[in-house]
């Protein structure tokens, strides 16, 4: 029993040691069930789902992104995770308030103040009311904004939440949190939390692949698909739209495929050799491995070229195959599920809309954002429906937080453009597919869009949904990191059971 | 230990014992540690520990555990286990409602008669072994009877070197394993060579090792490996992740920082050997030491490396805070293996730390100047020319002309420009706001307030700050709106608030602690802001052209680096418990201790850093020196003797050597007074380290992770390592040490600030082929092809960097045009050394891992060689492109072909990995 206890902290603890596990317990394991590997090596724990973490460590063919089954029955395979970076107004386009019109260019009520910090906002601002035209769409009459025309033909495929809240009213915080459960750097980003408990259906591919638009990254920079202290295989792969889709995926001027290839193989017997020599199961991992990346430098440009998708398809997503654009992106987000990628991450900056420039104006850029990015997001879940991958891939739409019903007044000034603060308590994320309901709406928003007042859900409870859909127990999927066990949700989370299908 | 493995077997002790790994007596005594401990931890401690306190009864700690729970009865009645309530719901039927464990299975009988008897004999507690006093233990006999009396030869004394090797032995004679025999001398020597100075040894320095026939040959060379400077940048490189050393900031903005300084404070205390203990304490309280020296302030920035954050809105308050828990918990990780972080929230679940005990040890960190303020403030100034001589003048004037106590007090300030109120600190009243939630900014008929100010003494005002245009005016109060005034000055002109300028105003003579009451005018410019950046309060210099001196001296802006150094008097800050870790919600107040696990700190010694770090070092501290000697041991063997670097605590991995680990311990702080070099030396000098790596196919069934060292460590190169040898073999390393970080050649797109404009500015000569260390260090996007190879971010502290196996590794050695670089400056190497294919492969694989190929791996790389020679005969294009940027190299199919040759070699498995 005290040797148990030993070899499982030490499984956990022993992590860059995970692919020797194969070498001593895992002969011939490809075709076994998860749950007769882990007996035949002696890692059964007596809560048979905590072996997520376990099961991390075992692959069958030496690489630890090979695909592995979830805890139990997933809904979902796969996500596509559209983040829009800045925060798009919830009061523009989802969270239609029509008492907050009511209100506009008043004095906000000074017991909407007390007690509250905001980002900028400073003394007394004025209320601003909705700037979008609103009306109930499809079959469940679902309310969205004449700024997002296309979006409100899917509808039926969607659940909103709408009385989502956060901890944090700075961009970057409040991205960390929304992607790694803690709102300080360092921690695992929930696509290396997915991919470091299914591995990756294609051999490929990475199974985590980031795709960024809008010019910039996200303020909290590449720690938000970063892998904290989860083995690095298993940080997101960032495809760039401009150079290598991967870095140094491309051969040197004057070295062809075929070079390549000789050289591949010379490595490949050489390495040989020396395993033949010395013994060290390592190396056979790096054989694996050259001859992966080999195959990843064929693969990966061929996903990332949209040059083979007929005509019709590209205008409906809106694509514009010589330019990089959220709208290509969406595209390719298509592209890489469909070749078996578990996870792919799109961000898309410069929804941050203060007022005080046109670009960042909710009348003016959150217009033109909407605009660059509603046909592309209704046409993804058009073409992932008709390819039959809608039911078993899940997209996630939302930003960090939300935007104060209040207009912003930056240093107690009046600013040039109708603009909102970042808001902690009130926003709209909404999902598709893969195990949530369709033509759903859950939560409610008090009046002018303030509060939360039902049904509320916190990041840490949507994580765990997104967990739950993928075929985990979020409280079991953990990591031993410093000497304590480390999961997505901290010490928070509860799955939104209402919107499961 | 192996006389009571004797012991054990002839007495033939029942099950409940054999839980155990080893016993510590002769009788069946229940040892806590090893047998009741895990259990308790396994079953009981998650609703009766340090977070949860089920029905108020915990086992965390001995008092608690019998003391009455909430029954009003012990559960626990030491000598009694019939009696104890305890044993009673181990033992209820299973489907009881009172049966413990709750919802779960119930303990094996075994488990339940250990525990039985473990109270019997009176239910001690004990402590874990890493919190005991560090003792020296035996050094076990190796050899047969006759060979200990000399009288007859014996495998194991003619391998063994040193003591290491006997604890060594001791372990595998236990499991029936013989060590290997020593590495081939070039094996070795780039083993140790890579080990000790991160770069692979030369030609000349194998082919010297492998004809000194002397006994001492090997000792020469590890002597001339710890004297070389690159041994400093090596272990630096190891250093730089546990101080989470960057060169950016952090967080959204993630800008830049120069702290350069430390991380060339680290290569020289390593390369003069500064004695670990001393090393310590310069990095946690450099600036307390009497008479703290430049380079002592600099090793401060040790806990400079904590992220700020610049962004707009954020709160000062909460990012300091943020970044000195990060100070403790880094201080436990790195010096004490163990994780404090827990007991932030709540008391720690498993290891004897109590919550409170988090923010009294805290509080040791909390009082330092720094504030999370965009200028990195308290940083050390470096007056440079006519500067420094300024300076040294003004300083000499001093020594003759005013108070030892103002000296110091306007030297430290002309060094640090400390100590000075943030001007976050001014409440913002009346239109005044904290501008981009910075700087405190007021416009037209702006009120602002700071509380606390003495004036005893202080009759000069310093003040930065500035306005955009001319008209504003700023008036002091004393005690409110109505006070009397004790200046009325108008707000100098710098062109924009952003900009701002230091000046000196007299104060009238008032005494005590005061509030000050700050009111603007600018009837002229009503929108316009006035930007206060900092304000401090002094006594004046007795001598106006003096004065005037100072100021421009204060006015001037020299390079920096970020210090530590602590408030006094208006600017020392108190410690309060955070409820439950949220900093907004404070507790009850605290004054700096360390745990009581832990033996205490000598009243003798201040209740601060210093202090502190003097606790750490004592020789009774149990854990500084295991920690520290079992992370070089990890650096050298690929795996410390407590596997798990990072935690020595209960949790952690038992160690799989510990009496070793005590006797290095004791060795370092008794032989060695903390030399890293002798202790270092020791461990490569031992027969253990000097085996070679091959392993058995029986040896990697018996011992795959080379837990017990019967074989030579073997490990993939770390990425400094691989990017410093390819540079190194190709001939392109530079070997210029020191100064500012480095840009080499990286590729388009890597960095996308959101905000500030920085950009990758590639270095130019021989800045291209700097050590890896050296390389500019952005912490939201560090060199991509480091943090493939393993390198962290930077972000937080990392004890351990886990090695990974992937094919995006393969790409960078492959393809970075780093390493295409290097593979046509090694081809032009190996042309000039051979008149046939074989001739230059050899030569070229020579260069790289200092021994011939054997015949079965030069048929492959000649293979390819004449492979690809045929082809970029048939292709001269090809070859010209990837000839086109080697200069002075002739473009030729053979020249191409030798290039993709030694593009294979660089990333053979052997070449990457320390044999």
């Amino acid at each position: 029993m005290n040797k148990l206890l030993q070899e499982l902290q030490h499984a956990a603890a022993q992590r860059e040691t995970r692919r020797h596990f194969l070498h001593t317990c895992s002969t011939g394991l490809g075709a076994m069930a998860l749950s007769s590997v882990l007996g035949s090596c002696g890692f059964l724990s007596k809560d048979n789902s905590a072996t997520n973490e376990v099961g991390g460590a075992l692959m069958p063919d030496g690489s630890a992104t090979a695909p592995r089954p979830s805890a139990y029955l997933p809904k979902a395979k796969r996500i596509i995770y559209i983040h829009m970076a800045g925060s798009p107004s919830q009061l523009e386009l989802f969270d239609y308030k029509p008492e907050l019109a009511k209100y506009n260019g008043k004095d906000c009520p000074q017991e909407l103040l007390e007690g509250k910090k905001f980002a900028f906002i400073r003394g007394v601002p004025k209320m601003l009311g909705p700037q979008g035209k609103f009306a109930q769409h499809g079959q469940s009459g679902a309310w969205v904004s004449d700024y997002l025309p296309h979006l409100q033909g899917v509808v039926d495929d969607i659940t909103f939440l709408k009385a989502m809240h956060t901890d944090q009213f700075n961009h970057a915080p409040a991205q960390l949190l929304m992607h790694t459960g803690s709102a300080r750097l360092g921690r695992p980003s929930l696509g290396s939390w997915v991919t470091y408990g299914l591995g990756t259906e294609n051999d490929n591919l990475p199974g985590y692949i980031v795709l960024a638009s809008g010019g910039k990254q996200p303020d909290a920079g590449k720690s938000v698909w970063g892998s904290g202290f989860l083995p690095t295989v298993y940080q997101g792969v960032q495809c760039r739209t401009d150079g290598d889709p991967v870095l140094y995926a491309s051969d040197p001027s004057g070295i062809s495929r075929d070079v390549r290839k000789q050289t591949i193989d010379a490595i490949s017997q050489i390495n040989q050799q020396q395993y033949d020599e010395v013994k060290d199961p390592e190396i056979l991992t790096r054989i694996a491995q050259y001859e992966l990346a080999f195959r990843m430098q064929m693969s990966v440009p061929d996903a990332m070229d949209i040059k083979s998708e007929p005509q019709y398809i590209l205008d409906s997503y809106g694509v514009n195959p010589a330019q990089g654009s959220f709208a290509r992106n969406c595209l390719l987000a298509r592209r890489l599920v469909e070749r078996g990628v578990r996870f792919v991450q799109l961000f898309d900056w410069g929804w941050d809309t203060h007022g005080t420039s046109a670009d960042g104006a909710i009348e003016i850029g959150l217009k033109t954002k909407c605009k660059e990015s509603d046909q592309a997001v209704a046409a993804l879940l058009h073409d992932l429906k008709q390819r039959g991958l809608l039911d078993e891939t899940l997209v996630v739409w939302g930003g960090e937080f939300g935007r104060t019903p209040m207009q912003e007044n930056r240093d107690g000034q009046v600013l040039p453009f109708m603009g909102r603060d970042h808001h902690l308590d009130a926003f709209t994320v909404w999902m598709a597919g893969g195990g949530v309901k369709k033509g759903f709406s859950y939560g409610e928003t008090d009046d002018i869009g303030y509060y939360g007042v039902k049904d509320k859900v916190h990041v840490h409870d949507l994580q765990a949904t997104i967990l739950h859909l993928l075929g985990f127990d979020h409280t079991k999927l953990t990591f031993q990191f410093q000497g304590r066990p480390f999961r997505l949700t901290d010490v928070a989370g509860k799955i939104v059971k209402p919107i499961l299908a | 230990m192996r006389a009571n493995w004797i012991v054990l077997g002839v007495a033939g002790i029942g099950g409940a014992l054999v839980l155990s790994s080893f016993l510590g007596v002769f009788e069946s005594r229940v040892d806590y540690n090893t047998q009741v401990k895990p259990l308790l931890n396994k079953n009981c401690i998650a609703c009766h520990g340090g977070v949860k306190k089920a029905s108020d009864f915990s086992l965390l700690f001995r008092h608690e555990a019998v003391a009455p729970a909430k029954s009003g009865k012990p559960a626990i009645i030491p000598g009694d286990a019939d009696a104890s309530e305890m044993i009673r719901r181990l033992t209820l039927a299973e489907d009881d409602d009172e049966r413990m464990p709750l919802d779960h299975p119930p303990l094996k009988p075994d488990e339940i008669d250990l525990l039985r008897k473990w109270i019997d004999q009176g239910a001690e507690w004990g402590d874990h072994w890493a919190y005991q006093r560090v003792e020296k233990p035996d050094v076990p006999a190796i050899g047969t009877f006759w060979s200990r009396l000399g009288l007859a030869g014996s495998d194991e004394t003619s391998w063994a070197k040193n003591e290491i090797d006997h604890f060594i032995l001791d372990k595998l004679r236990d499991e029936g394993l013989k060590p290997m025999p020593e590495a081939d001398r070039a094996t070795l020597i780039r083993r140790v060579t890579l080990d000790l100075t991160g770069l692979p040894p030369t030609q000349q320095e194998v082919a010297a090792f492998q004809n000194d026939p002397s006994p001492t040959a090997y000792e020469k060379v590890v002597d001339r490996l710890l004297a070389s400077p690159a041994y400093g940048e090596r272990w630096t490189g190891m250093w730089l992740d546990l101080a989470r050393y960057a060169d950016t900031k952090g967080y959204e903005r993630d800008p830049g920082r120069k702290i350069w300084r430390y991380r060339d404070y680290l290569i020289n205390a390593f390369n003069a050997d500064k004695p670990y203990n001393l090393f310590l304490t310069e990095q946690l309280a450099g600036d307390l030491m009497p008479g703290a020296s430049d380079e002592q302030f600099i090793a401060t920035g040790f806990h400079r490396n904590t992220m700020t954050n610049d962004e707009g809105g954020t709160q000062d308050e909460e990012f300091r805070v943020a970044a000195v828990i990060d100070r403790v918990n880094t201080t436990w990780d790195v010096f004490q293996g163990t994780t404090f972080a827990c007991i932030q929230c709540h008391s720690h679940p498993y290891d004897p730390f109590t919550h409170d005990e988090y923010y009294k040890y805290l509080a040791f960190f909390n009082n330092t100047r720094d504030e999370d303020v965009t200028s990195e403030t308290p940083t050390l100034r470096f007056y440079q020319g006519a500067d420094s001589a300024e300076a040294v003048a003004l300083k000499q004037w001093m020594r003759t002309h005013v108070s030892a106590r103002t000296e110091s007090i306007h030297e430290r300030f002309l060094r640090t420009m400390e100590p000075k109120f943030n001007s976050h600190d001014i409440k913002q009243i009346t239109n005044a706001s904290l501008l981009d939630a910075k700087y405190f900014g007021a416009q037209d008929k702006g009120v602002g307030q700071l509380d606390k100010v003495t004036l005893t003494g202080h009759n000069r005002l310093l003040i930065a700050w500035g306005t955009k245009e001319a008209g504003a005016t700023l008036t002091i109060r004393q005690d409110g709106p109505n006070g009397p005034v004790l200046l009325t000055q108008p707000v100098p002109k710098t062109g924009s608030e952003w900009k701002d300028t230091i000046q000196i105003f007299a104060l009238p003579a008032v005494t005590g602690q005061h509030s000050l009451h700050l009111s603007f005018s600018n009837p002229k410019h009503p929108k316009n802001w006035t930007m206060i950046k900092w304000v401090a309060f002094q006594q004046a210099l007795p001598d106006l052209q003096q004065e005037k001196r100072y100021l421009a001296l204060l006015n001037k802006d020299p390079e920096q680096t970020p210090i530590m150094l602590d408030g006094s008097g208006d600017l020392a800050r108190p410690t309060h418990i955070f409820d439950r870790g949220n900093w907004l919600v404070k507790g009850k107040r605290v004054t700096p201790d360390v745990p009581k696990s832990f033996p205490a700190m000598d009243p003798k010694l201040p209740r601060n850093r210093l202090g502190l770090a003097a606790w750490m070092t004592s020789r009774e501290h149990p854990l500084t020196a295991r920690v520290a000697v079992n992370r070089f041991w990890e650096q050298l063997f690929g795996t410390g003797i407590v596997e798990t670097v990072e935690d020595m605590g209960t949790q952690g991995i038992p160690p799989t050597h510990r009496e070793l680990l005590d006797y290095l311990a004791a060795e370092f702080m008794e032989t060695d007074n903390w030399s890293v070099k002798k202790m270092l030396k020791r461990m490569v000098t031992s027969a253990t380290y000097r085996q070679h790596a091959k392993a058995t196919p029986e040896l990697l069934a018996k011992d795959p992770f080379n837990k017990l060292l019967a074989r030579g460590p073997r490990v993939r190169l770390s990425a400094e390592q691989v990017r410093d040898q390819a540079l190194t073999v190709s001939g392109l390393l530079s070997r210029k040490m020191y100064g500012p970080s480095v840009m080499p050649v990286q590729p388009e797109g890597i960095w996308q600030s959101p905000y500030d404009g920085d950009s990758w500015k590639q270095s130019t000569g021989e800045d291209l082929h700097r050590r890896a260390l050296y390389t500019y260090w952005k912490r939201t996007a560090p060199y991509p092809s480091m943090v493939t190879f393993d390198s962290p971010s930077r972000e937080f502290c990392q004890l351990r960097r886990l090695r990974t196996n992937t094919p995006l590794q393969a790409l960078v050695t492959l393809n970075d045009p780093v390493y295409v670089e290097a593979a046509q400056k090694l081809a032009d190497y190996m042309r000039l050394r051979g008149q046939t294919p074989e001739a230059q492969i050899q030569a070229g694989f020579r260069r790289v891992m200092l021994r011939d190929l054997p015949p079965g791996k030069l048929a492959v790389l000649t293979r390819l060689y004449r492979n690809t020679e045929q082809y970029y005969r048939q292709k001269p294009d090809e070859a010209q492109k990837l000839l086109a940027k080697a200069d002075g190299v002739p473009v030729t199919p053979q020249q191409a072909a030798l290039t993709v040759t030694a593009n294979t070699m660089l990333n053979l498995d052997e070449v990457i990995t320390k044999e």
